[in-house]
């Protein structure tokens, strides 16, 4: 049957698309360097797009860069949730917990809270281990639950982790949050938290594309095979030989460090922690990325959370300033402000309706859903070959 | 091996020949013990918004267990009953927010009314809300309908919010809420007394509906396997639209009841009531009606104990932990089918 | 998908056309007062309110021509995210407003934990802050580690506010429960904020010195909607008032309504954060609670009492938002805000006098300059305001207010009688 598929697929592979799939094949094949062109690449030019109109009506660049800097944030956190619930099918609701507690973690070693001063490189490392931990924590008893079960159950984690922090005033400061972190020193350099947005934001784009690298790796790996295949059937991967319990619990860690090293930039940026950062509208909202983005797809996840950062950020807060300068008269008088959520709602059920696997869904996605699309699909072969995607 | 067992139906005659009594004996004596441990006065409070929350985790139980979808929005069809019973009382039987009925039989009328109009519209919500947004995605990745659902739980939250504004309405309350019954020195409203029959009443109804009724027959075959119930004639479509239906009015009388019982009501009510609610439902076993309503007076009977003992702001980390321990030790919830691994 | 691509990119063409327009609007001649606060989901029945207290003052000097020929133009952004002040928010909105060079002032923010992230930016780049309603010490005070947000310029203070401190506000209940109301045991109850829980904390421990007893200190969180039970398990303990530190978003509304409901009858006393507004007002505790139920309510306000001034602003304030649907009465901190931006409106009319040919980084250092001055002034709704060196208003007036369920507009607050607290 393969053959015949492949025979099938063979005869279509003339038409079109030559450059696109000779460049997916180069991507595939040296994924690394494909990350830092592609990273070194964004890197330049989001900075120069900005300087052009329409954007630099809107605020100036460095204020772009810096909101550049947060949706890179979003970034990592998608990354690490991709992990769990694009790659394992792992259903995490409550991702946000393990971003609360890299946060916490520098928090609590860095700042005038608790007069402790280590620095912030090695605490990179430490927030996402200590976060990892958390991960195979909440991994481990929730092994035997099936899909929703274990929805619930992590977004119960991802519920009591704010509200543990809230309450416990004498160790977390609750409700006030813990200020005065320290930013990251390099060789004497202070990156500034305010003014100058360069420095944060080149290391942002050095995190991501280290993460990427990684993930990639990860994803090509055996154990990257591991977790699709539980994804798919998790009674065949057993039978198969795949161990369920250490694959599963390391989707969870791994996806937990990603946002254990998120958490300790973004405090560290942000020189406060509160436990208002991390409600479950965080966890959604990275949810939403992934899955908007296109589950499985590293890249294709990256980006979605890009958009869906900036679309939340920039351009719903934005319509007033939008819409009164087009100068419609009815649209000037509404205060679009109020009508956030119920754009955002729409935005995303359309976006459901229409595209359901996601703006960039991975290769094998796209193809459970819009059969007719087999035909990009020829030159690649074998689906169960090389490459797994 | 993989063992499937048989799923027991959710009738309670059956769950009895089973003889799982376990859960229902684990339940009455936990009541007994938490109505030892804080009196009958607090009793009566656990009682009565457990009663609200098992309504709620009903209609998500419902939904799940016949197309295993998360219905994030179904809290906020609560809200929007709960405005919806606001509105048919001042505007259209013409009550005061702030005020209670004139009589006994007033109030019954307003009562019996106000419940014929609000749980059938509230439906009516529910079913147009599976026939656009989620069954054109029945096919798709399991996560895109729960993004879906988010996504019109933020719309039916922002259109009230627009409509009634973001602070707390005054709704009437039909009932007065000073109206008490003195049992030796425990005072029991009126009220609570209203609230807790009426989630028994309706439960023991929908129990009966769904056991005994060929349309129930119908909706237990299709979420126990959808293409077996439609070789056997089951219209599928049809029916998972009356899973809505019922559940989501349901939803519509937790939401009467809420507003009877407080007295305002806000727009991002629906949020935390969902949450609370989907644990009840989880806690129970998903799919499994009784279990809803039983998870549904845990809560209410965890978080009033953890007021009692002055941890009131623990409830629902305590909600969450209780969730966690049961689940540990059945994965499939209190009252959930156990099955064997099925892939 | 071709429908998809040719729709994107016409909308992408509309964009661009359309924002072309835009940017920078106005000439030259125009300057902006930022305000940064919570305005949409749930937190726009806090923050709604308060900025119109701000727009209020732009208006009126619109109207009035201006200042030294300069156009005020308002320039609000909104730091709530799904409903909630969100910090980050805060943080990336003070940078647009500090990279606005038209940007001469900032009113807001609404909480102080917003706070904590946004002074250092403001301080760094020197451009005024005055926020209506934050209360938490530490921001400004060196005993309570103030000079932490302002490292880089311990001694620049672009950081004012209008408030009343914790310290002072809690205490000042605490007193009057005491003696004037002669009460023995009370239940305090707190939102679990930066706000409430402070409040609650400055008036249990005065109260408790006083010698009174706490019958149960209990948090409940701001989402927080079923008090019964908390209700429930106090009244065993049979308190004779109840103390919440928080505001009516927190859920003072519903405590107040479900208390009656069950009985407890005792008088209910709280900071600034529920004197918001009569009983026809939106989201007003009198409205949400009812009349009859918030009688016997009790509150503080940082202000003078019985002024003039208060007086033609709330008649100013309703006239001008009459058309609109929701918040056309004054908040809690409307007051404050207007006063927020009477502050900085006068301090720039003051240093345009001086410097009439000023550019815009001077403008917004001169304004500065003159509002943190301690020497400086200013006459506004709150009285006659003025600024020690570290930001905090020298203000000593706490008045009390008291609900009369029988005034006008369906129950209202009441002034009772103001107490001198600068001494403190």
């Amino acid at each position: 049957m393969t053959a015949q598929v492949n025979g099938a697929r063979a005869s279509t592979s003339q038409s079109g698309g030559g450059w696109r799939l000779r460049l997916s094949d180069f991507s595939d094949r040296h994924r690394s360097t494909t990350v830092i062109a592609g990273m070194a690449l964004t890197g330049l030019l989001l900075p120069l797009v900005v300087l052009l109109p329409p954007f630099n009506g809107f605020s100036n660049q460095n204020v772009w860069l810096d909101g550049f800097t947060i949706a890179g944030i979003y970034v990592l956190l998608a990354l690490g949730l991709n992990i769990v619930v694009g790659l394992s099918g792992l259903l995490d609701l409550g991702y946000a917990a393990f971003f609360a507690i890299g946060s916490y973690t520098f928090a609590f070693a860095a700042s005038s809270f608790t007069g402790l001063n280590f620095p912030f490189w090695p605490m990179l490392l430490v927030g996402a281990i200590t976060a990892a931990i958390f991960g195979i924590l909440l991994g481990a008893p929730t092994l035997r639950l099936r899909g929703d079960y274990l929805a619930i159950v992590t977004l119960g984690f991802g519920e009591i982790v704010p509200i543990v922090i809230l309450n416990s005033s004498k160790y977390t400061e609750g409700p006030n949050g813990i200020g005065g972190i320290n930013p990251p020193e390099l060789a004497g350099f202070v990156f500034p938290t305010v003014g100058n947005p360069w420095p944060f934001y080149i290391m942002m784009l050095a995190l991501i594309t280290i993460c990427m690298i990684l993930i990639y790796r990860l994803q090509d790996s055996r154990l990257g095979r591991s977790w699709m295949a539980i994804r798919e059937d998790e009674l065949a991967a057993a039978a198969n030989g795949v161990n369920t319990v250490t694959t599963k619990l390391l989707a969870f860690a791994l996806g937990a460090s990603t946002a254990g090293l998120a958490g300790v930039f973004a405090s560290s940026k942000l020189t406060l922690v509160s436990p208002n950062l991390f409600r479950f509208d965080v966890s959604f909202t990275v949810l939403a990325m992934v899955v908007l983005g296109g589950m499985g797809n590293i890249w294709g996840v990256a980006i979605g959370a890009f958009i869906v950062f900036l679309t939340q950020t920039v351009i719903l807060k934005q319509l007033n300033v939008f819409f009164g300068n087009l100068g419609v008269p009815f649209l000037s008088d509404i205060d679009f402000l109020q009508y956030q959520f119920l754009l955002y709602g729409i935005a995303l059920v359309a976006m459901m309706l229409l595209r359901p696997e996601g703006l960039f869904p991975s290769r094998r996605r796209r193809r459970e859903l819009h059969t007719e699309e087999d035909v990009e699909f020829g030159e690649h072969g074998d689906p169960l070959g090389e490459s797994p995607e | 091996m993989t063992t499937t067992t048989i799923p027991a139906s959710s009738g309670f005659g059956e769950s009895v020949r089973r003889l799982r009594i376990g859960p229902y004996l684990f339940v009455v004596a936990l009541g007994l013990i938490v109505f030892v441990a804080i009196g009958p006065q607090q009793f009566v409070n656990a009682l009565t918004i457990g009663a609200i929350y098992a309504l709620i985790a009903i209609g998500y139980t419902m939904v799940y267990g016949i197309i295993e979808l998360i219905n994030f929005a179904h809290g906020d069809v609560f809200m929007v009953g709960a405005f919806a019973s606001m509105f048919v009382l001042t505007s259209v039987l013409g009550q005061e927010p702030n005020s209670s009925a004139d009589s006994a039989p007033q109030a019954v009328f307003l009562i019996v009314t106000t419940f014929l109009i609000v749980m059938p519209v509230m439906g009516l919500l529910g079913v147009a809300i599976e026939r656009f947004a989620y069954r054109p995605l029945r096919n798709a990745p399991r996560l895109a309908p729960l993004i879906t659902a988010i996504g019109i739980s933020f719309i039916l939250q922002n259109i009230i919010q627009i409509i009634f504004g973001p602070s707390p309405v005054n709704t009437p309350q039909v009932i007065p809420p000073t109206a008490k019954i003195q049992i030796g020195d425990v005072s029991i409203g009126v009220v609570n007394i209203f609230v807790i029959s009426v989630s028994v009443g309706l439960m023991i109804v929908l129990q009966l509906f769904v056991s005994r009724t060929r349309l129930g027959r119908a909706m237990r075959s299709t979420a126990q396997d959808r293409e077996a119930a439609q070789l056997m004639g089951v219209d599928i479509n049809r029916t998972i639209a009356l899973t809505f239906f019922i559940g989501s009015a349901l939803a519509g009388a937790a939401g009467i009841v809420q507003g009877f019982y407080f007295g305002a009501i806000t727009f991002n009510l629906g949020f935390q009531a969902g949450l609370k609610a989907f644990t009840a439902a989880v806690l129970g076993g998903i799919g499994n009606i009784a279990g809803a309503a039983l998870g549904g007076f845990i809560i209410g009977f965890v978080e009033v104990t953890a007021a009692a003992y002055g941890l009131f702001v623990w409830g629902q980390a305590l909600v969450f932990a209780v969730l966690i321990i049961v689940l540990v030790f059945r994965p499939s919830g209190l009252l959930g089918q156990q099955l064997g691994e099925r892939a | 998908m071709k429908f998809a691509r040719v729709g994107a990119a016409i909308a992408a063409a509309a964009i661009i056309v359309a924002a072309c327009g835009g940017g920078s609007s106005g000439g030259d001649k125009t300057l902006k007062l930022g305000v940064t606060l919570p305005l949409s989901g749930g937190a726009a029945a806090d923050g709604q309110p308060t900025l119109k207290g701000a727009q209020l003052a732009v208006d009126e000097i619109n109207k009035k021509g201006g200042i030294g020929g300069y156009k005020l133009e308002l320039f609000p952004l909104d730091h709530a995210v799904n409903g909630k002040y969100n910090e980050q928010q805060g943080a990336q909105d003070m940078q647009t407003f500090v990279n606005d060079p038209a940007v001469i002032g900032v009113v807001g923010p609404y909480n102080s934990a917003v706070a904590k992230v946004q002074i250092p930016i403001g301080n760094d780049a020197g451009l005024l802050q005055c926020s209506p309603a934050n209360t938490n010490q530490s921001l400004t005070k060196p005993e309570f580690g103030g000079l932490d947000f302002r490292k880089n310029h311990p001694d620049r203070i672009a950081y004012i506010r209008v408030a009343a401190t914790d310290d002072i506000q809690g205490p000042a209940m605490a007193v009057y429960a005491a003696k004037t109301l002669g009460l023995k045991n009370l239940l305090i109850i707190d939102d679990v904020t930066t706000f409430g829980k402070g409040v609650a904390d400055t008036f249990q421990a005065k109260w408790e010195e006083l010698g009174g007893t706490t019958a149960a200190r209990v948090g409940a969180g701001a989402d927080t909607t079923d008090f019964n039970a908390i209700i429930t398990d106090a009244m065993t303990k049979k308190p004779d008032g109840v103390y919440y530190g928080g505001v009516v978003t927190s859920g003072a509304g519903l405590l107040l309504k479900q208390m009656r409901q069950q009985g407890l009858n005792v008088p209910f006393l709280g900071p600034d954060g529920i004197v918001n507004g009569n009983g026809q007002a939106d989201g007003s505790l009198i409205k949400i609670a009812g009349a009859e139920a918030a009688n016997n309510s009790y509150g503080t306000v940082a202000a003078i009492g019985d002024f003039p001034a208060k007086a033609t602003f709330d008649a100013a304030f309703k006239e001008a938002f009459k058309a609109d649907k929701e918040f056309n009465t004054p908040g809690a901190y409307s007051g404050p805000a207007y006063a927020c931006a009477t502050v900085i409106l006068d301090s720039l009319q003051e240093f345009l006098k001086a410097t009439p040919n000023a550019d815009q980084a001077a403008i917004r250092e001169g304004v500065r300059a003159w509002a943190s001055d301690p020497a400086h002034s200013f006459e506004t709704v709150l009285g006659t305001t003025a600024f020690d060196k570290n930001g905090d208003t020298t203000q000593p007036f706490i008045s009390f207010y008291q609900v009369d369920p029988a005034a006008a507009g369906g129950g209202d607050w009441v002034f009772k009688e103001q107490q001198n607290f600068g001494a403190q």
